[in-house]
């Protein structure tokens, strides 16, 4: 008797266990899924200009400056892998001469003076994190891997990007030649906020920078 | 039996709590990635050497094989963009099988965001392939920069200049590549020149600021020179200075912040403790009654 009682009370600790254990793995599901089972290798995903299929001659390489033809400004980003759609409004330079943020918190920006994304040279998008009420367009840039896509519309075909690598800098020591310097390849740089905000000053104290290069 | 049971419990418990927090720690997003891709071009620049196969391979398949058929003297492929690594580069007879031993091979080290021309140099009797490192970094001042790139074994020695401007290059020899010069960025008119004798050339040539370029001297067909200009490396517009401000602050409190997803597995733990002794007690209560 005593002993089936005990064998019973253990089976009801089992499931006291149980409960909240499990819960906790469903927090931590929830929690992981943006963004663990996303890494993978850029070389897996990196693709080709395969010269053999799209030269015009069998004799010459192919020409600098390939890439699918585009033409008028950039009017839509898309990111699959953090859930962004969202339409392109031109920036430009502030008086000081810095990059304006886009005015919308729901929407990105792009860079209205520099390089034509789907151009050789690198295309710069720009999008709040954060408004004063909650998380903005690019408040998942974060959880973006290598490989990753990211797509731009311009003349009605979307140009296509693969993530290359990110990295933090604090905004004293923005990385102007390497987000803004000369590239040899159509590319895109995703620029938003991040660190710590300064209440004062109204400001992040860093900025994320996320490289992609034309796929 | 049953008097070690709570004591399993208590380490299946604090397991669970470690692979939670190990999963925790696994999300968090890295600080910087260092993987990257760098840029790899090929080139044909002997002018008495016949076309060629050009094959590039990554020994760690890193990428498929590539095979461009058929490169001619004066060709130059766009930059193919690699992740970084060690790559090798063959050079076969136009239409030779793959499988035959190539005239010459070279490997090629990728690193993160660098750029390489890897080239058929020389003369035919002294062929090599050759790896010219491509610093394609923003030029200081927004001027432009150019260099010469010289594959005229006709004109052996040649220097290149703006018409009426600065120098870009003296006394450059066949087979070689100077480094880059930073010019006025405009709309110019190049001479390239040999330095002992023979026609010189002219041609003209927009250079953006902030943007790369190489001139490339080549015999032509009759018996002259001929040059063009390839774009290395562009951009366009004005550079901003420093950062964008985008933010303004509303996430603050959970952005790259650990409280609340702490706070809730903490609280979800209290509730499903709380809700299996509530669970228990009902059990308890009668048995004692």
């Amino acid at each position: 008797m005593a002993a089936t009682r005990r064998a019973a009370r253990a089976g009801v600790s089992g499931r006291a266990v149980l409960l909240p254990v499990v819960l906790l793995a469903c927090f931590v599901a929830a929690l992981t899924a943006g963004s663990a089972l996303k890494i993978g290798a850029f070389g897996e995903t990196a693709e080709w200009h395969d010269p053999a299929s799209s030269r015009a001659g069998a004799s010459v390489l192919p020409r600098q400056g390939t890439g699918p033809a585009a033409s008028g400004p950039p009017t839509r980003v898309r990111i699959p892998a953090i859930g962004v759609d969202t339409a392109l409004e031109p920036l430009h330079l502030d008086g000081s001469g810095a990059l304006s943020a886009p005015h919308d918190y729901g929407k990105a920006g792009w860079y209205a003076d520099g390089t034509l994304p789907g151009d050789t040279g690198p295309a710069v998008v720009a999008g709040h994190v954060d408004s004063k009420h909650g998380p903005a367009v690019f408040y998942r840039l974060p959880q973006l891997r290598p490989g990753d896509l990211v797509e731009v519309e311009r003349g009605g075909s979307w140009q296509p990007f693969r993530v290359v690598s990110s990295a933090w800098y604090p905004k004293t020591d923005f990385p102007t030649a390497a987000v803004y310097g000369p590239t040899p390849t159509p590319q895109l740089r995703l620029v938003t906020c991040g660190g710590v905000f300064d209440r004062s000053l109204h400001s992040y104290t860093d900025n994320l920078v996320v490289y992609a290069v034309g796929a | 039996m049953s008097v070690h049971a709570p004591r399993r419990w208590l380490t299946a418990t604090a397991a669970a709590i470690v692979v939670v927090g190990g999963l925790a720690l696994a999300t968090t997003p890295a600080a910087a990635d260092t993987a990257g891709v760098g840029y790899v071009r090929l080139a044909h620049l002997s002018p008495d050497t016949p076309a060629v196969d050009v094959y590039l391979s990554s020994p760690t398949g890193a990428v498929k094989n590539q095979v461009f058929p058929a490169v001619a003297y004066g060709v130059v492929s766009p930059y193919l963009t690699l992740p970084v690594g060690v790559y090798e580069v063959a050079m076969r007879v136009a239409n030779a099988p793959a499988s035959s031993k190539p005239v010459l091979t070279r490997s090629v080290t990728v690193t993160a965001r660098q750029a390489y021309t890897v080239a058929g140099v020389g003369r035919h009797a002294d062929l090599g392939l050759r790896v010219i490192n491509d610093d394609l970094t923003l030029p200081a001042g927004d001027k432009a920069k150019v260099r010469v790139v010289q594959a005229s074994v006709r004109a052996p020695v040649l220097a290149v200049s703006v018409a009426d401007g600065p120098t870009i290059a003296d006394d450059v020899a066949f087979a070689t590549t100077t480094p880059y010069r930073q010019v006025d960025p405009g709309r110019w008119r190049l001479v390239v020149r040999p330095v002992e004798s023979g026609p010189q050339t002219e041609l003209t040539t927009s250079l953006g600021a902030g943007n790369v370029y190489s001139v490339l001297v080549l015999d032509n067909q009759s018996s002259g020179l001929t040059a063009k200009v390839l774009t290395d490396a562009s951009r366009r517009g004005g550079l901003p200075t420093g950062g964008v401000e985008t933010g303004a602050g509303g996430t603050q409190q959970v952005h790259r912040g650990w409280a609340l997803p702490i706070g809730v597995a903490l609280a979800l733990f209290g509730v499903g403790l709380v809700m299996a002794v509530l669970w228990r007690r009902p059990g308890g209560r009668h048995a004692r009654v």
